[in-house]
């Protein structure tokens, strides 16, 4: 028990130890920083362990009006369910720190997860905004794609119009559909960066 | 007892439970505030609104064929706030779905200057308080005169600094189409609104993204003062909006450097905010920039200051110092120092043989020359705080001070002439033992004062750091400026060798005491031209006959001492009486101005200040009119001005053609200028036009020659 205790302490050290010296953006092309995360059931995720797969990370905040919109019409829903059936993990990551807006603990992520019919692979609980800062997670949603090789191959909004209204999805280019569809074909992403929008990433300081 | 007991037991669970209930609130609360605004955007009740917006006109009658300016006025609720066109790391700009009738169209939004607002590493351009993003409304000659339904659906991002609602509104007003006869009324709070959005800067600025920087130089007057300035990027992808923002300043270039996000674009477009509510719109093509020139301070948000500052603060400090001692040091061979410098150093080598009277009196002096020069500084800064703009020398701004100055510099003249010997202070003609450690503490005092008229090499970038220091820093600096003044003295009383090689003093000393004057003299009469610029000639004879009373008065006073007659305490009153006289006669405010405007109009080209009411009357007198509008910011005006309006080839033409000359200074934001030059089709200075008489205006190119200005009149 302590062991593995100490384990755990020594992976949250290990997570903080390789995320702070890049607290600066993350390069396409480049490969992605690696990290440790406790996700909602306590157990803790390694990005390297998919090494070999499509890895996409989402941003997420369940107060924030601009995943709302997303949520609430099944877009992000439907977006995380044929990610996976390409053979993609994705890892939906919360960056908001404790007593700010969309902050959660385990049990409360579950809950919502299945409210919401979430389909991610990994609720991701980033309180201390280590991993949101190391990628420089902007907005909720900001989305980054990693590919089998482990290169950041697309960063940005998870579409093309930035409003908070569900009317607007139908219509909007989702870049990651996009991209999975490119990357799955072979192909290299052409959408590779674009403007994220949303609301800021609540982080503690 | 029992129940009493038992209470502590169940109170935490109690507790608990309340706790519990209270977080379920919360949450249910949380949640139920995130849905909200989805709700709204269906019932569209403004108090709902964390920023509401309310649609309004300039002028609500419109004549076919022009133009009429809406404003979107935004009242963000205390602690919300609304984003700028570019909304930085997140956020989102406003959108406006027009719906308008046929023949109208709308114009690109124009917003007022925003603000930096940065948390937790992320970059938001917004506006705290109120606002108005402004649209221009252009209703074609075909539109039928009547009602003329305006709506437009607009959508908005309210944002705390802890949580953003998108907002939307159905906006809608009723103009009026009239007949080009028909009165049209403007709305004044349209003025202010105009007031606050950036100017456009007439020159184009130059940027490069290399090496993950960012650099921009923008053509900006050296002599123009900036605060913190800030470059806010229209384009996305280009800048790393978190990132600190350098500011080199580099004679008439203003550069700055940040982070860069990406590569790519040939021409990007922003605004160059200078201080608070104040900034220039503009455009940069891509091309090479170096981060050449003396840095200004980091800016952005306190929590943006990234450390590296104090360090260029602290060397700009030492830069800037050593300026201050050197320019201190040549100011001692202008002619307005240079007398008493000499005498007094020859004076102080007589005393040859006491080493302690001599270190003595330079030490009074050093003090006398740091204290006067630090006051004056001082002082200086006191002005700049309360808002003035000034300079070096500020106190020759004032003509009384100017006058005090002047029967001073020629008293001293009289002096070393040898018309009156003084009991206190004196320059030499006296043993400096006798002269006391007061007289070369006064002494060198009066050397400090009398120096202000001059400027010497390497004193103006020491004393332009003072701008940007902190006052402490400064007042160093103007203590430094002093030092090197009296830095000579320092020299002689301290070595020996240099005092050994200095003249002995003989018969020629008194020789050239009296030459001495004619330096003096040329001070005097470089103040009275100073004067004279100020007050006028009608100003000038008169203080010059106060000056002559002055002079009379000291003559007597030394008539007086040739016979061993004590006339001081007459004399003094005397010249008290002369000096305050001289004064009181100085023209007032009024007089002066019209001076300042006589000045302005004995320019090669004279002109008058623009007034729409004035080209009016110039037009239906039929007489040729020329109009320009410059700022004093605005570089390209001033080159076509120095190349090509304010030359005498110009003056002639003009005159003989007997063109009217206006002239708008847009150098403040003035709403009457501003929609003249809107109404022109420009956004910005410069703006020449010609109104040859009973044609249309022609739009003259923004580069002028000569040629094309005589081209018009011949």
């Amino acid at each position: 028990m302590f062991y593995k205790t100490a384990l755990t302490s020594l992976a949250a050290v290990a997570a903080i130890s390789v995320a702070m010296p890049l607290s600066a953006a993350q390069k396409n092309g480049a490969v992605a920083q690696d990290f440790k995360l406790t996700d909602m059931y306590g157990k803790t995720v390694q990005l390297s362990d998919f090494r070999g797969k499509t890895v996409v990370m989402e941003w997420h905040n369940p107060g924030c009006p601009f995943v709302v919109k997303h949520y609430d019409s099944g877009n992000m829903q439907a977006t995380q369910a044929a990610a996976r059936k390409q053979g993609a993990v994705w890892l939906t990551i919360n960056s908001g720190a404790q007593g700010k807006q969309g902050y959660m603990k385990g049990p409360e992520a579950r809950k919502l997860a299945k409210e919401q019919g979430m389909n991610s692979d990994h609720y991701l609980l980033d309180v201390k905004g280590v991993v949101g800062k190391a990628y420089a997670a902007k907005t909720t949603p900001h989305m980054y794609i990693i590919d089998g090789s482990g290169k950041l191959v697309y960063q940005g909004g998870i579409d093309d119009k930035p409003t908070a209204n569900k009317a607007d999805i139908k219509g909007a280019r989702n870049h990651v559909t996009a991209a999975l569809t490119e990357l799955n074909a072979g192909k290299s992403v052409s959408v590779a960066q674009s403007r994220p929008y949303g609301c800021s990433v609540k982080y503690a300081s | 007892m029992t129940s009493n007991s038992s209470l502590p037991a169940i109170r935490p669970a109690q507790n608990i439970r309340t706790m519990f209930h209270i977080l379920l609130a919360t949450i249910f609360l949380a949640a139920f505030l995130s849905i909200a605004p989805a709700q709204a955007q269906v019932d569209l009740n403004k108090r709902e609104l964390n920023v509401p917006a309310t649609l309004v006109a300039e002028s609500r009658q419109v004549q076919a064929g022009q133009s009429v300016t809406l404003a979107f006025v935004m009242n963000p609720k205390p602690t919300w706030h609304g984003y700028w066109e570019n909304p930085g790391d997140a956020g989102i700009g406003m959108s406006f779905d027009w719906n308008l009738p046929d023949g109208v169209t709308a114009g690109k939004a124009q917003y007022p200057v925003p603000d930096t607002l940065l948390i937790s590493g992320i970059m938001n351009y917004i506006y705290k308080g109120d606002y108005a993003v402004l649209v221009n409304l252009v209703v074609s000659e075909r539109v039928k005169p009547g009602p003329l339904a305006i709506s437009v659906k607009s959508e908005w991002l309210a944002c705390t600094d802890e949580i953003c609602v998108p907002e939307q509104d159905e906006l809608s007003i009723n103009l009026q189409v009239v007949g080009p006869d028909a009165a049209v009324s403007l709305d004044n709070a349209f003025n202010g609104y105009r007031e606050a959005l950036p100017r456009q800067l007439g020159s184009a600025a130059t940027f490069m993204v290399k090496d993950d920087l960012f650099r921009l130089s923008v053509p900006f007057p050296a002599d123009i003062d900036v605060e913190t300035p800030y470059f806010f990027i229209k384009e996305d992808g280009v800048v790393d909006y978190a990132a600190p923002q350098k500011v080199n300043r580099d004679g008439d270039s203003l550069i700055i450097e940040t982070g860069a996000r990406g590569d790519g674009l040939q021409n990007i477009s922003g605004v160059l905010k200078i201080g608070p509510g104040t900034g220039f719109s503009l455009k940069a093509a891509s091309g090479d920039v170096e981060m050449s020139g003396a840095p200004l301070v980091s800016s952005g948000d306190s929590g943006n200051f990234l450390g590296g500052g104090d360090q260029s603060n602290a060397s700009l400090l030492l830069i800037a110092l050593g300026g201050a001692i050197v320019g201190g040091l040549l100011l001692n061979l202008m002619p307005c120092v240079f007398p008493i410098l000499s005498l007094k150093a020859i004076s102080l080598a007589k005393a040859g043989g006491d080493e302690g009277v001599v270190r003595r009196d330079a030490l009074a002096y050093t003090a006398g020359v740091v204290v006067v020069a630090t006051a004056l500084g001082a002082l200086l800064l006191a002005l700049r705080a309360s808002g003035a703009a000034v300079g070096w020398a500020f106190q020759l701004q004032d003509p009384r001070i100017i006058f005090v100055l002047l029967a001073l510099v020629t008293a001293i003249g009289f002096n070393l002439a040898g018309l009156f010997e003084l009991p206190n202070v004196n320059f030499g003609n006296k043993l400096a033992a006798k002269d006391g450690p007061a007289g070369s503490f006064w002494t060198g005092a009066l050397a400090a004062f009398v120096a202000t008229p001059c400027t010497g090499p390497f004193m103006a970038a020491a004393l332009g750091a003072t701008i940007v220091l902190p006052p402490i820093a400064a007042l160093v600096i103007f203590a430094g400026l002093g030092i090197g003044l009296a830095l000579p003295f320092l020299l002689i009383a301290f070595v020996p060798a240099i005092r050994n090689r200095l003249p002995k003093p003989g018969a020629w000393l008194d020789s050239f005491r009296k030459a001495m004057a004619i330096p003096m003299f040329l001070t005097s009469i470089g103040l009275i031209w100073l004067l004279g610029r100020q007050i006028g000639e009608d100003g000038l004879a008169l203080s010059l006959i106060f000056l002559l009373f002055v002079a009379l008065i000291l003559w007597w006073f030394g008539g007086g001492q040739m016979k061993g007659l004590s006339r001081g305490m007459a004399t003094t009153g005397a010249l008290t009486a002369a000096i305050i006289g001289g004064i009181m006669f100085l023209p007032n405010e009024e007089a002066m101005d019209s001076q300042r405007l006589a000045t302005a109009s004995s320019a090669t080209l004279p002109s008058e200040p623009f007034s729409e009411a004035r080209l009016a009357e110039l037009r239906a007198n039929d007489q040729p009119i020329f109009a320009y509008f410059t700022a004093d910011w605005c570089i390209t005006c001033k080159a076509n001005e120095a190349a090509a309006v304010q030359r005498q080839e110009t003056a002639d033409a003009f005159a003989a053609a007997n063109v009217a000359v206006l002239m708008g200074d847009w150098t403040r934001p003035d709403p009457v200028i501003s929609k003249f030059l809107e109404k022109h089709g420009r956004a910005g200075v410069p703006l020449y036009l010609y109104y040859a008489p009973g044609e249309e205006p022609v739009i003259l190119p923004q580069i002028l020659t000569v040629g094309t200005l005589t081209d018009l009149v011949t």
